[in-house]
C-alpha cells in the first residue's frame, strides 16, 4: 500500500471518528441559521424542519426593534473595548517587568497571578456589587453603569494577560534593547522605540483575547446591569427568553447569531495564534 | 515596582475588597436590603447546611464536575490523538474542535435550550428520525433529563480548552521513541499503554484540575437553561448562590457559600500549583 492511499485511508477514519463531534459543534449554528431566518409559524410548526419554505427577512428588523440590538451591540463594543484597553495598559508594564526585571517578590506576583485567574467572578459577585454600592459615580453608585462593568472586566482579565504577555515577552531577545542602549538611547527610550514595536503581535493576541471574553461575559453583567439602555448584547439576548410567556425563536436565533457569529469568525482565522497563547499559562 | 503596580492596585482593589466584604458579611446577619445587623458567627454557615437545597446542590455539584471533566477529558484524549495524526482537512478538523470556545456559554445554552425544546427543538425531530425516540420528550421540563443535557452541553464546552492542553503535551513527546519501539516489536496499543499515555500523564493531570475549577464555578449553562430548576433539581452550588443572593435575598447565607466554594477553589488551585512546579523541576 502505497503512502498515498494510506494517508487517505487514515482520512477517512480520522473523519468518521470526529465526525459526532463535529455535527454536535456544527449543530447550534444550523438551528440558529434555520430558525433565525423562518416565519414565526414555521418555527412553531410541528414538525420543524431544517430549510424554511420563504426567508423571513423581516425577522432582522423586526429583532432589531425587538431586542433594542444597535443600543446593546453599542454597549457590548464600548464595555469591551475600554475593559480590553485597561486591562493591557496596566498589563503590558507588569509583564514587561516579569519578563525583563529582578523584583523582590517576583514569585509571589506569580502566584498571586494565578490564584485571581482561578477565581470566577461569580463567586465573588455578591462582594463586587456591594463594592460597586460604595463606589460613588455621577448621580449615583457603580451598579447599573457601564464603569463598574468595565473595571471588573478589567481587573479579572489581568492576570490571564500578564501571564499571556509575560511568556511572549521572554521571546524577545534582550539583545535588541541593549544595542540600542550602546547607541545611546535611554531605557524607556528604548523600549518605548525597539521594544514595544517587536511586542505588537503578542499585545494585539492578548488584546483579542480578552476582548472576546468581555463580550461573552455574562454574570458580572447579568449583576450588575439593569437600565435596559446598558445592557450588554448577552444579557439582551437572554432577556429575549427568560421570564416571558411567549417567546419569539426566530429573533432569538438570528440575535444570537448576530451576536456569536462576528468573534467565532476572528477566532477561527486566528486560532493558530491564540491556541499557542492560551496554553502558555496553563501549561508552563 | 512602579511597573507592576498599577496591576496589583486594580486586582487588589476589586478582588481584595469583595472578598473582605463577603468574609464579613458570611459572618453578619445581613437583612434583605444588605444592612449588616451585627456579627452571628457561625449562623449563616449552619443555615446552609441544614437546607436540604444547599445539600442536594452540593452533592449534585459532585456530580456535575465529575461527569463534565471526565466526560471532557475522556473525549478530549482521544480528539487529541486524532488530530494529531496526519490527515486531510486537519486544519478544518482543529478549527471545528476549537469553535465551541468562541462562543458565550450563555449563547450556547440559549440555542441549545431552544433546541432541545420539548414542542419545536429540532433534537427531538432528529432523534425520531434517527429512530432513537418515539415521541416527543421535554427534556427540559423533566428532572431526569434536563440536568443530564446540561451535563452534555458542558462536556462540549469544555472540550476545546481541554484538547489545546493535551495537543501541547503530544507535541511535546518526542517522534523517534515510536521508531525505536516499533523496532523493538512493541504493536500500537502497546506504544499507546506504555509510552503515550505515562508521558501525558502530567498534561492529563493539569488538564483535569484546572477543569475542575473551571466546572465548578460554570455558572450561564445552567442558569440560562433551567435556572435551577425544575422544582430545584438541576442547582449545583454556584446556582444556588446566586439565587439565594440575588433572587431570595439571603446575602449573609449566599456569602457564607461563596466562602465555602471559595476554600475549594483554593485548595484546587494549591494542587495545581504545586503540579506545576513539580513540572518544571522535572
Amino acid at each position: 500500500m502505497s503512502a498515498r492511499t494510506r494517508k487517505l485511508r487514515r482520512t477517512f477514519w480520522c473523519w468518521l471518528a470526529l465526525a459526532p463531534l463535529v455535527v454536535l459543534v456544527l449543530f447550534p449554528f444550523a438551528v440558529m441559521i434555520s430558525t433565525g431566518l423562518k416565519p414565526i409559524d414555521e418555527v412553531l410548526a410541528w414538525p420543524p424542519t431544517w430549510l424554511p419554505t420563504r426567508i423571513a427577512w423581516n425577522n432582522f428588523p423586526d429583532m432589531w426593534a425587538a431586542a433594542d440590538f444597535g443600543t446593546a451591540l453599542f454597549n457590548s463594543v464600548f464595555i469591551s473595548v475600554v475593559a480590553t484597553a485597561l486591562a493591557i495598559a496596566v498589563a503590558v508594564p507588569a509583564a514587561y517587568a516579569m519578563s525583563r526585571l529582578v523584583l523582590p517578590g517576583k514569585g509571589l506576583y506569580r502566584q498571586f497571578l494565578l490564584v485571581t485567574q482561578m477565581l470566577s467572578p461569580v463567586l465573588l459577585v455578591l462582594g463586587l456589587f456591594r463594592m460597586a454600592a460604595s463606589v460613588p459615580w455621577g448621580d449615583g453608585t457603580l451598579v447599573d453603569t457601564r464603569a463598574g462593568v468595565i473595571i471588573v472586566y478589567g481587573a479579572f482579565n489581568i492576570a490571564f494577560a500578564v501571564w499571556m504577555l509575560a511568556s511572549y515577552f521572554t521571546t524577545i531577545p534582550r539583545d535588541l534593547e541593549e544595542a540600542a542602549w550602546i547607541d545611546g538611547c535611554t531605557r524607556t527610550g528604548a523600549v518605548l522605540r525597539i521594544f514595544l514595536p517587536v511586542a505588537v503581535p503578542a499585545i494585539s493576541v492578548t488584546a483579542i483575547v480578552t476582548f472576546v471574553s468581555a463580550w461573552n461575559e455574562f454574570t458580572v453583567a447579568l449583576t450588575m446591569l439593569r437600565d435596559p439602555a446598558k445592557l450588554t448584547l448577552t444579557l439582551r439576548v437572554v432577556n429575549l427568553v427568560a421570564g416571558r410567556y411567549s417567546v419569539q425563536w426566530n429573533q432569538v436565533m438570528l440575535a444570537a447569531l448576530l451576536a456569536t457569529l462576528p468573534v467565532a469568525v476572528v477566532f477561527a482565522a486566528l486560532q493558530r495564534y491564540l491556541v499557542q497563547g492560551l496554553t502558555l499559562g496553563a501549561v508552563k | 515596582m512602579l511597573l507592576v503596580l498599577p496591576s496589583l492596585a486594580l486586582a487588589v482593589a476589586v478582588i481584595g475588597y469583595p472578598f473582605y466584604e463577603i468574609v464579613r458579611l458570611s459572618v453578619s446577619n445581613v437583612s434583605r436590603f444588605g444592612q449588616v445587623r451585627g456579627y452571628v458567627g457561625a449562623a449563616n454557615f449552619a443555615r446552609a447546611f441544614e437546607d436540604p437545597n444547599f445539600v442536594a446542590a452540593l452533592l449534585r455539584t459532585l456530580e456535575w464536575t465529575v461527569a463534565v471533566v471526565g466526560g471532557t477529558v475522556l473525549l478530549s484524549v482521544l480528539v487529541a490523538l486524532i488530530l494529531r495524526l496526519d490527515f486531510h482537512g486537519r486544519g478544518l478538523a482543529r478549527t471545528i474542535v476549537m469553535l465551541p470556545w468562541a462562543i458565550s456559554l450563555s449563547m450556547a445554552a440559549i440555542v441549545w435550550l431552544w433546541s432541545f425544546d420539548g414542542d419545536h427543538g429540532m433534537v427531538n425531530i432528529t432523534l425520531q428520525r434517527l429512530g432513537i425516540i418515539s415521541g416527543n420528550i421535554q427534556w427540559m421540563a423533566r428532572p431526569e433529563t434536563a440536568f443530564p443535557v446540561e451535563i452534555g452541553v458542558g462536556i462540549l464546552v469544555s472540550i476545546p480548552f481541554c484538547v489545546t492542553i493535551l495537543l501541547g503535551g503530544l507535541a511535546s513527546i518526542p517522534g523517534d521513541i515510536y521508531e525505536a519501539a516499533s523496532i523493538d516489536g512493541a504493536t500500537r496499543m502497546q506504544a499507546f499503554r506504555f509510552m503515550t499515555l505515562p508521558l501525558l500523564r502530567p498534561f492529563i493531570n493539569i488538564a483535569i484540575v484546572l477543569n475542575v475549577i473551571y466546572v465548578f464555578n460554570s455558572f450561564p449553562i445552567i442558569w440560562v437553561m433551567t435556572k435551577g430548576g425544575p422544582d430545584n433539581s438541576t442547582h449545583i452550588l454556584v446556582t444556588y448562590l446566586y439565587e439565594q443572593a440575588f433572587g431570595l435575598g439571603r446575602p449573609g447565607l449566599a456569602a457564607a457559600v461563596s466562602l465555602v466554594m471559595l476554600a475549594i477553589v483554593f485548595v484546587f488551585t494549591m494542587i495545581y500549583i504545586r503540579m506545576q512546579s513539580r513540572e518544571q523541576a522535572a
